[in-house]
């Protein structure tokens, strides 16, 4: 394809070449992830804690997260994990109509995610299992269990919404993929937006186990 | 594959990337199969999180390309997840050794202490844990 044509004219003028400069971004993306890590881990440790002191409680609650609908959102994420790295693939190949079919599906896939997250709510807050004081479910009582679904809500929340930011920056990358900007030279954006949208799948990857299964 | 700026010969191809989705897949199944069966209640756990990390390796290595990823971009994950383990480690640690009344009200530590006996009664103590599976509403998601 058109070598190095899309490389022109975006190489900063710090940076002796273009190889340079994505080596660069892609290092300042993993540093940004790790942030998002130790973001998650904190929830991920208010998890582990409330789970060691009310070991009885958390057992009860997670029986009742909806484990159909964890496991088919899992499939989704990771088979929009695979789209997401084949639009990789052919952006760094110039071959730009295929990255928009990639990325298309892989935000459907997200689109997908959200809707069935979004029926799991709707049957929590209509059986009253909710974070709290505001926890009202007479199914199951007893200490640490409404503590499990504040953990629930504010870790799938927090998911949900990098779900929404990834769609948003996929959406942009398809715009810009339409539009012919990638190839062999550069593929940053479709890259880097890429490496977000892999986090979201790791993250997803842990809190199924612990929240539906453990 | 000429212009790349990735370092030469570490690509990965569609083919490469499908079989990872496979082994990602088959994983998510085991996850499941071995949740159902009789095994206690621990090693379904162990197995579970070591399917889980094992999957998560899958994906960073693979799919985000820690694979073809040279030096220090490869370390800066290796440290989070030092830093991740460290923070749970130690926290649930420092709860699992503490005087059981320095811990939450209720909590299992606190239901087991030697001295509970002793101690002034609470007020409105929640008790034990409860299921009653019949006012259990049927879900289109199952359990």
């Amino acid at each position: 394809m058109h070598t190095e044509a899309a490389a022109q004219g975006r190489l900063a003028h710090h940076f002796p070449d273009m190889k340079t400069q994505e080596h660069a971004a892609r290092m300042g993306m993993w540093l940004f992830l790790s942030t998002e890590i130790l973001l998650f881990a904190v929830l991920f440790t208010a998890y582990g804690l409330y789970r060691f002191l009310f070991p009885l409680g958390f057992e009860e609650a997670s029986k009742l997260a909806h484990v159909t609908m964890g496991a088919t959102n899992t499939v989704v994420l990771i088979t929009s994990s695979l789209t997401v790295a084949l639009a990789i693939h052919h952006a760094r190949k110039g071959e730009n109509r295929k990255v928009v079919g990639l990325l298309a599906i892989t935000i459907a896939f997200g689109a997908l995610f959200m809707v069935l997250k979004g029926f799991e709510y709707y049957h929590h807050f209509q059986d009253g299992q909710l974070p709290g004081r505001f926890y009202h479910y007479a199914g199951v009582t007893g200490p640490g269990v409404s503590m499990y679904f504040t953990v629930y809500f504010l870790m799938t929340g927090l998911h949900g919404l990098h779900v929404l930011i990834g769609m948003g920056l996929l959406t942009w990358v398809a715009v810009r993929a339409a539009r012919g900007h990638f190839g062999p030279g550069y593929s940053t954006p479709v890259e880097l937006s890429g490496l977000y949208w892999h986090l979201i799948d790791l993250i997803w990857i842990f809190l199924f186990p612990l929240l539906y299964l453990v | 594959m000429t212009a790349t700026t990735h370092s030469e010969g570490k690509h990965l191809g569609p083919a490469q990337y499908v079989l990872i989705w496979v082994a990602l897949m088959v994983l998510t199944g085991v996850t499941l199969a071995v949740w159902k069966t009789n095994l206690s209640y621990s090693a379904r756990v162990v197995v579970a999180l070591s399917i889980a990390t094992v999957k998560a390796a899958l994906v960073a290595i693979f799919f985000m390309h820690l694979w073809e990823e040279k030096g220090v971009a490869r370390l800066v994950l290796v440290v989070s997840a030092v830093m991740v383990t460290l923070l749970i480690g130690l926290t649930i640690a420092d709860n699992a050794t503490r005087y059981p009344f320095a811990n939450p009200p209720y909590s299992e530590s606190w239901m087991d202490a030697p001295f509970r006996k002793d101690a002034p009664p609470m007020q409105a103590e929640p008790g034990p844990v409860k299921t009653s599976p019949a006012t259990r509403s049927e879900h289109p998601g199952g359990h």
